[in-house]
């Protein structure tokens, strides 16, 4: 834009200008070249790979089109079920409680007090720690027989006796879903906290003069202004935790017996214990239909709020 | 009067946060805590909360007597700079021209980078294993900067470009009159004004490298390359109930993300909520 009205006024610089109407483009390229080199490609072979039977017998020779048979394969393994289940479940239950307890801080870290802004970066330290050190933490502190969980659930009277918290079938996936509910809180937080910090003051004065209390307050002022922030953090939230695998890899690997298995870890499996590369290959596809349709749904939203 | 009741409930609030915030940090403590416990202890019942016998055993097996961690520390490092060496090296000048150029196809690029973002990491693994194992980039440095960019690299674009379009207008026009062209104008004048945002990006590039494990899982079959969250992987498996020992690598690994979180807090809150919220 700025280029044309520049060469408009001095036509004789025309040349020099017409070469940077294309060098601009060399800005972008190494993205572009990297894009297309190292994810659209990997992707489509992906793809490709899925509607052909590879193994780790004919890896490295000629592949030929075996239709949907891995689908098939995949759609009549009731693994594939009980991972489609718990990677729902996981996703659920991790968002409701990072977000509803990511909420409560966030109101409680928005009033003004001395101390407030060091305790807030504080928390953010559960979320950039890398999570192979979480999971094997609270693989510590939930171990069965000297697990610190053990000693203080049974000194509080919640449980009578101790739990192999991730070996038993009841408990595995519950377990790592608390620990993903840990580090995923002060993400929460910090997130609302920046969108009730945009909130106008002006409203809440108003409304106090109008004699409405803080739960009329929270009711009609802070969550319908909230609800742009709160959509687009349970989109980007269902997304990224149905996609989790380090958590629950490290801390009971699927199991015991597939009770703690989500899609991600049943994509591993095959491909890279069993090799069976092409129908690793359709669970990866079929998690990435579903992560497409939620993220239009999460694009739609965010150039909604952006016009808003 | 009204004023010293505010400041009570100021001092109220404050030892609530606090109690909070060394609640919810116990697993911190925790693992610190266990890593300076004599491994006799940690087998005590009821167990400690406070460090009796502090010693520091865990920590010279581990890192003196026995190089191999170093290695894996070694790798990482490696992985995580030229991570977010790489990405910087790539994403400024796109997020430049994204920013402030006019360009054709603009809004799918920037679509594209968003919906990347979302991408599964062992959807990604399984294609690059086989494509990297053809030209030889399995058990390589260079194969797993690659992988980490995927993830680093739409994020640094992403982010960096707010910074660039905050710059007032006509700059460039300014630096073409002082004789600048397109490429010194932005090595020149417009990048060192972006230094914060890409500061932002470098911390969060070298989290991602510091911290992955998927790749570091899929793309490795020797253990001389392997970053260091497989060294604590497979120390998990190797000496399972040396807990004492565990947590000393763990709270190893997570050093270089302590103090990057102290001294450069300020860029890590920025990038949280412009990765997320913002186009």
């Amino acid at each position: 834009m700025s280029d044309q009205s520049y060469s408009a006024a001095a036509p004789r610089t025309s040349k020099r200008l017409r070469n940077t109407a294309w060098t601009r483009y060399l800005f972008v390229l190494p993205v572009i070249l990297f894009l297309l080199v190292f994810i659209i490609f990997p992707i489509v072979y992906n793809l490709i790979l899925s509607f052909q039977n590879v193994t780790v017998y004919n890896f490295k020779g000629h592949h030929a089109f075996a239709g949907l048979a891995s689908y098939v394969k995949t759609f009549k393994d009731p693994v594939f079920y009980t991972a489609l289940g718990n990677s729902v479940l996981f996703t659920v239950l991790s968002l409701v409680f990072q977000f509803s307890i990511g909420f409560a801080l966030a109101l409680f870290f928005n009033r003004s007090f001395p101390g407030r802004g060091l305790m807030r970066s504080l928390m953010l330290l559960a979320w950039m720690l890398p999570v192979v050190i979480t999971a094997s933490v609270f693989q510590w502190m939930l171990n069965g027989d000297y697990g610190v969980v053990n000693y203080i659930l049974q000194s509080l009277g919640i449980i009578h006796e101790p739990h192999s918290w991730l070996s038993e079938n009841g408990t595995a996936l519950l377990s790592t879903i608390v620990a993903n509910i840990w580090v995923g809180i002060p993400f929460n937080m910090i997130i609302l906290l920046s969108g009730l910090q945009g909130l106008p003051e002006q409203l809440y004065e108003a409304a106090k003069l109008d004699g409405a209390g803080k739960m009329l307050q929270f009711r009609h002022i802070t969550l319908p202004l909230m609800r742009p922030t709160i959509l687009i953090l349970l989109m980007l939230g269902i997304i990224n935790t149905f996609k989790v695998f380090d958590m629950i890899f490290i801390m009971t690997a699927g199991g015991p017996v597939n009770s703690s298995n989500v899609l991600p870890i049943y994509a591993y499996q095959l491909s890279f214990t069993k090799f069976q590369f092409s129908q690793g290959a359709s669970v990866s596809m079929i998690m990435f239909a579903i992560l497409t349709v939620l993220a239009v749904i999460y694009l739609r939203m965010s150039s909604k709020e952006e016009a808003a | 009067m009204m004023n010293r009741r505010a400041q009570w409930k100021g001092a109220g609030m404050t030892v609530i946060g606090a109690v909070i915030t060394l609640l919810f940090l116990f697993p911190v403590y925790w693992m610190v805590k266990t890593s300076i416990t004599p491994i006799t202890d940690l087998f005590s019942s009821p167990p400690h909360f406070g460090v009796l016998n502090a010693t520091f055993t865990a920590y010279y097996n581990n890192f003196i007597h026995n190089t191999d961690m170093l290695r894996y520390i070694g790798n990482s490092f490696i992985i995580a700079i030229g991570t977010m060496i790489m990405s910087l090296l790539f994403a400024t000048p796109a997020a430049y021209a994204l920013a402030r150029l006019d360009l054709k196809g603009k809004s799918l690029i920037m679509i594209l980078l968003l919906a990347i973002q979302m991408l599964p990491g062992i959807m990604m693994a399984m294609p690059l294993f086989i494509m990297f194992s053809k030209v030889h980039l399995v058990n390589s440095y260079f194969g797993l900067i690659l992988a980490d960019m995927i993830h680093a690299l739409p994020f640094a674009v992403l982010v960096l470009r707010p910074s660039f379009m905050a710059l007032p207008k006509g700059l460039e026009e300014a630096a073409k009159i002082d004789g600048c062209n397109q490429l010194t104008a932005f090595t020149r004048i417009i990048l060192p004004l972006a230094v914060p945002g890409m500061m932002t990006v470098a911390v969060f590039c070298f989290l991602f490298g510091w911290g992955d494990f998927i790749f570091g899982l899929t793309l490795t079959t020797e253990d001389s390359v392997r970053p260091l969250t497989l060294g604590l992987y497979r120390f998990i498996g190797q000496y399972g109930t040396e807990w004492n020992n565990l947590m000393a690598v763990a709270t190893l690994a997570a050093l270089p993300i302590i103090i990057i979180f102290i001294g450069l807090q300020r860029y890590v809150v920025g990038g949280i909520t412009a990765g997320s919220m913002k186009d």
